[in-house]
């Protein structure tokens, strides 16, 4: 009797620690970090084609308005390219995004925002 | 044997035809109203006990709420209740038309750019109207980074706008993309499955290898309906968070 008593009080102890820890966010980081994982992913190659396909529609348009036919296109497909990587970076690196080199936290947004300039460069 | 594609073809049920245009009502219309249907009867029956422990029915409503309310309080934090009813009823609509499309016979309205391109363009102009109401013209310096130089802003900005308009069409195209690829791969296994079978001798008995592939599929488009409905509510709550917080 007293035995099984004082199993019970050791579970009830370790199921209170666990939702002390639950509440801790320790175990809410991990399983959020996984979903995002797992979305990354799938975004990334949409969004490159999609940053493609504006690119040449933009140059199209731009020849058929100033009469420049290739340049337009190929200007335009450079930049379709390089927002489209601009796109992959940002989502992978966790900004999401964010248009302009804005990341959410202030502290770290000069170390970050001066990274960003370079690459992008 | 039957092409993988009819699936997608769009079926009039009442024929209608207003000034010219064709309005019929097709199958796609009916599963997009069923879709509606089904989500508002699930969230307002199960919650018609509001009972303190919840049934099954109220668990998941509550599970779909408590999902949809992490979500948007994660990206948007406080100020993001608001929008709560705009990123919940977008989540609902397409995971209702993934889930609604994995019941045999059913058609999966999100197949089609136009339905997910119309949604996408909804989210876009939302999360772009709330910037430049909330921001005026101060809204635009979304496109200018800060601190960069002055000899590259007109190429970086040409950047930046590309990037944001291709918006749209990847949260469109992604959706649709998935669908399209996942119900096609089902038919084709489901046609392996069928030719087999209407052979002779040991194709027969091999007809039941794509069958176990294509149980296998319907757990993994199970899971990418969910997953694409999760990724089209997670990036408006991005879009809507840019166009808030701005800085």
């Amino acid at each position: 009797m007293n035995d099984k008593s004082g199993e019970l009080a050791r579970k009830i102890r370790e199921a209170q620690e666990r939702q002390r820890q639950m509440a801790a966010g320790g175990n809410d980081g991990s399983g959020e970090r996984g979903k995002d994982e797992k979305g990354k992913a799938l975004r990334a190659g949409t969004d490159l084609v999609a940053a493609l396909a504006v690119g040449i529609f933009l140059g199209y348009w731009v020849d058929r308005w100033l009469d420049t036919k290739p340049w337009g296109v190929i200007f335009f497909v450079f930049v379709g390219f390089a927002a489209g990587f601009l796109n992959i970076y940002r989502s992978q690196t966790g900004q999401d995004y964010k248009v302009g080199f804005k990341p959410g936290a202030p502290d770290s947004k000069t170390g970050r925002s001066q990274g960003e300039n370079d690459k992008t460069e | 044997m039957a092409n993988p594609l009819q699936q997608f073809v769009i079926k009039p049920l009442i024929p209608l035809n207003i000034g010219g245009y064709d309005v019929s009502f097709t199958q796609s219309s009916l599963w997009m109203g069923l879709a509606v249907l089904s989500a508002t009867l699930l969230m307002t029956l199960s919650m018609r006990s509001k009972s303190v422990v919840p049934n099954r029915w109220q668990n998941v409503t509550e599970m779909i709420y408590e999902f949809v309310a992490g979500m948007v309080h994660e990206a948007l934090g406080h100020e993001g209740r608001k929008y709560f009813a705009f990123v919940f009823s977008v989540f609902m609509i397409v995971l209702m038309g993934n889930m609604l499309g994995m019941i045999p016979y059913s058609f999966t309205f999100t197949s089609h750019i136009v339905v997910t391109g119309t949604l996408a363009l909804m989210v876009f102009l939302t999360a772009t109207l709330v910037g430049i109401f909330r921001h005026g013209l101060h809204f635009f310096t979304l496109f200018l980074p800060a601190g960069l130089p002055v000899f590259l802003a007109p190429l970086i900005i040409l950047i930046e706008i590309v990037s944001y308009l291709s918006r749209p069409i990847s949260l469109s195209v992604r959706l649709f993309a998935n669908m399209v690829a996942g119900h096609t791969m089902m038919k084709v296994f489901a046609g392996f499955s069928v030719m087999m079978a209407a052979s002779s001798g040991l194709g027969m008995a091999g007809a039941v290898l794509p069958l176990l592939i294509n149980t296998a599929l319907v757990g993994l488009e199970i899971l990418i309906a969910f997953i694409q409905a999760y990724v089209f509510a997670v990036l408006t709550c991005m879009y809507l968070k840019d166009a808030i917080e701005l800085h």
